[in-house]
């Protein structure tokens, strides 16, 4: 079974984010880091390696950006990775990635993709299943659970009423969801070897793919203030009726 | 400039967020179009005076559903009716089917949708930017775009339209791939938190698992619905499932009301729910961070502060 991570890098969770220009633009502090869902999609393909002898690559699309993230899945114990490298993936449409990623994939030809179920910069949920349709294979958001069984294999998701098992057939794609495994801290001899590791690069014209118009952005906007707390004191129930009051009469929440 | 819903049912009725979509449309002076598809078409009664057009859709594949069946007819469907946008409700449905939409029909799609307005002959979409550290507004020009709203981004309070057609279509969805092998119903699921207008979340202030059905109770008499910080998640406690773990690796919410009750206000939980509207929190740390997220704040102990809040809601309630 040959097995595809797609590896996205995105600012880390404790960088800090000032809105900059008046509003024309985000001023990001430069952490980098593999998205959190991504290392438990690492993680899935290195159980397969180890449980079904599965040969494991991350890929990852970026403007320049995105070889730490791939450094790290090799660091995890990914043996291959692949870095699609253009500048017309910045603040690119989500669609534009996907073509792009999805053309590798076709390229490479894999059984498996194990894709986050979503990056925690954009929080969009896009990628995976946009890249399992336009490759045509199926697709299963969301997993908790993953077991290899010859030509497909069984996922678990928690859905609105329970938990529902699915019989996959490859290839498929899948997204991660967190409790799916935990990822594994790179040991230091991955880490070295992940820094002398050779990563192949593709341009969007390699691939063929055309990148679609990207959105405008008509400003950005730090979070809304709260005005400050309202602290009430007193006994529990001179504070519950205080409380209860306020938020029927001040609030109106009630 | 056109709209179009697409609804979801819940229970005997609709989601919430449903309602929501179509009283922003009529908002925007711009009634809305509806697809209703399969067994989501049984109470289309209810969207009555509330859109301009309702298509429900019936065919082979349709029911049980499937992400692939539905993938495809919506996308039938939508190229059909054809629209500027096309709205969906946030959740595990659209977080299957928009992106796969999209791709099939060479649309743009913005999910994690907050807000909607209009600029000349564009829409705006209102969404975080970076997690929630920031917020963004996206032009969404020309053809149309499949956008995902977070619940209780609108009101609901639009007038309504006089007269509402109705029309029926039969499309055969493509086969499912992906057999479901085995079921496990949870029983008595309630209101998910997303969705929920009163959210109660509890933290490792409350002890204990078994403190955690004064979450509930508390829940059940605001007509909403309890959640839990990742501590408890991973501490395994009985009840704290992740499906109600609130923050950046959970849900995010953004109800009128939010409890955090025993919650230290960690960022990674800030992140789920600081789009609440109002905000309460219990902490026996006077300089407990959470309180700077809230716009009421209780000093004392959770386990005795809410049976109280309990007394008096049922009080003033009658
Ligand atoms: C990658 C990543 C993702 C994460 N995602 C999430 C997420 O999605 N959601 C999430 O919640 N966390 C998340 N976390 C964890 C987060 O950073 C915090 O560790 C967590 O939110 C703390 O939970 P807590 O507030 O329940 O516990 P604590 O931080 O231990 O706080 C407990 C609070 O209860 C107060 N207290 C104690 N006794 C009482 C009492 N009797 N009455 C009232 N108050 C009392 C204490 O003063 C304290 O403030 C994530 C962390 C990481 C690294
Ligand atoms: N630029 C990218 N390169 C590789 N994978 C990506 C990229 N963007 C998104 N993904 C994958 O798609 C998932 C969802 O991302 P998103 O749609 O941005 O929320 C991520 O968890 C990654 O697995």
């Amino acid at each position: 079974m040959k097995v595809a991570v797609l590896t996205k890098e995105v600012p880390d969770l404790e960088a800090q984010v000032r809105v900059a220009a008046g509003g024309a633009s985000l001023d990001i502090e430069k952490q980098r880091v593999l998205n959190f869902f991504d290392e438990i999609a690492v993680e899935a393909a290195l159980q397969l390696k180890e449980s079904a002898e599965a040969e494991a690559y991350a890929v990852t699309a970026g403007a320049g950006t995105g070889i730490d993230a791939l450094r790290r899945a090799l660091a995890m114990g990914i043996p291959g990775a692949f870095h699609v490298d253009d500048p017309e993936l910045a603040d690119a449409n989500p669609l534009t990635v996907a073509r792009a990623l999805a053309a590798f994939l076709e390229k490479e030809g894999f059984d498996l993709i194990i894709a986050g179920k979503q990056a925690t910069d954009d929080e969009a949920g896009l990628i995976g299943p946009m890249v399992a349709e336009i490759l045509g294979i199926p697709c299963v958001v969301g997993i908790t659970g993953l077991e290899a069984s010859g030509s497909s294999v069984t996922v678990t998701r928690l859905t609105d009423a329970g938990t529902e098992k699915y019989e996959v057939p490859l290839p498929a794609l899948v997204t991660a969801e967190k409790g799916l495994f935990e990822p594994r801290v790179p040991a230091v001899t991955g880490v070295m070897k992940a820094m002398r590791a050779k990563i192949d690069k593709y341009s969007l014209a390699d691939l063929g793919v055309e990148a679609a118009p990207p959105f405008k952005v008509l400003g950005y906007q730090p979070p809304a203030k709260r005005a400050a707390v309202k602290m009430i004191t007193g006994e529990p129930a001179e504070v519950a009726a205080e409380l209860v009051q306020l938020l029927r009469d001040e609030a109106k929440a009630l | 400039m056109s709209i179009l819903v697409i609804a979801e049912a819940a229970g005997a009725g609709f989601r919430p967020s449903t309602f929501e979509l179509l009283s922003h449309a009529r908002a925007l002076g711009e009634p809305a179009s509806v697809i209703l598809v399969g067994d989501d078409a049984a109470n289309k009664e209810q969207l009555d005076g509330l859109a301009a057009k309702v298509v429900t859709v019936a065919g082979a594949n349709l029911s049980p559903y499937s992400a692939d069946s539905w993938v495809d007819v919506l996308a039938q469907a939508i190229q059909a009716e054809g629209a500027d946008v096309v709205l969906f409700s946030e959740g595990q449905r659209t977080r299957d089917l928009l992106p796969r939409i999209a791709a099939r029909l060479g649309l743009s799609a913005v999910t994690a949708g907050m807000g909607l307005t209009k600029d000349g002959g564009s829409y705006v979409v209102h969404r975080p930017a970076q997690g929630g550290k920031a917020y963004m507004d996206l032009v969404v020009e020309g053809g149309s775009a499949l956008i995902a709203f977070r619940p209780n981004s609108f009101a609901t309070d639009a007038a309504p339209v006089d007269g509402t057609a109705y029309e029926e279509k039969t499309i055969d969805a493509a086969a499912n791939r992906t057999p479901v092998v085995e079921q496990v119903a949870e029983e008595g699921k309630k209101i998910d938190v997303t969705e929920a207008a009163v959210v109660i979340c509890g933290g490792r202030g409350m002890k204990s698992e078994e403190n955690l059905a004064l979450l509930e109770e508390l829940a059940d008499i605001l007509g909403g619905a309890w959640g839990v910080t990742r501590a408890l998640v991973d501490a395994g406690w009985k009840g704290a499932d992740h499906s109600i773990q609130v923050g950046k690796s959970g849900k995010t919410v953004s109800p009128g009301l939010y409890f955090a009750c025993g919650i230290s206000g960690a960022t990674h939980h800030i992140m789920g729910m600081d789009t609440s509207k109002v905000v309460v929190a219990i902490n026996t740390d006077p300089d407990a961070l959470m309180f700077e997220y809230a716009d009421y704040g209780i000093t004392g102990d959770a386990l005795q502060v809410i049976p109280e809040i309990v007394k008096e809601v049922r009080a003033v309630k009658g």
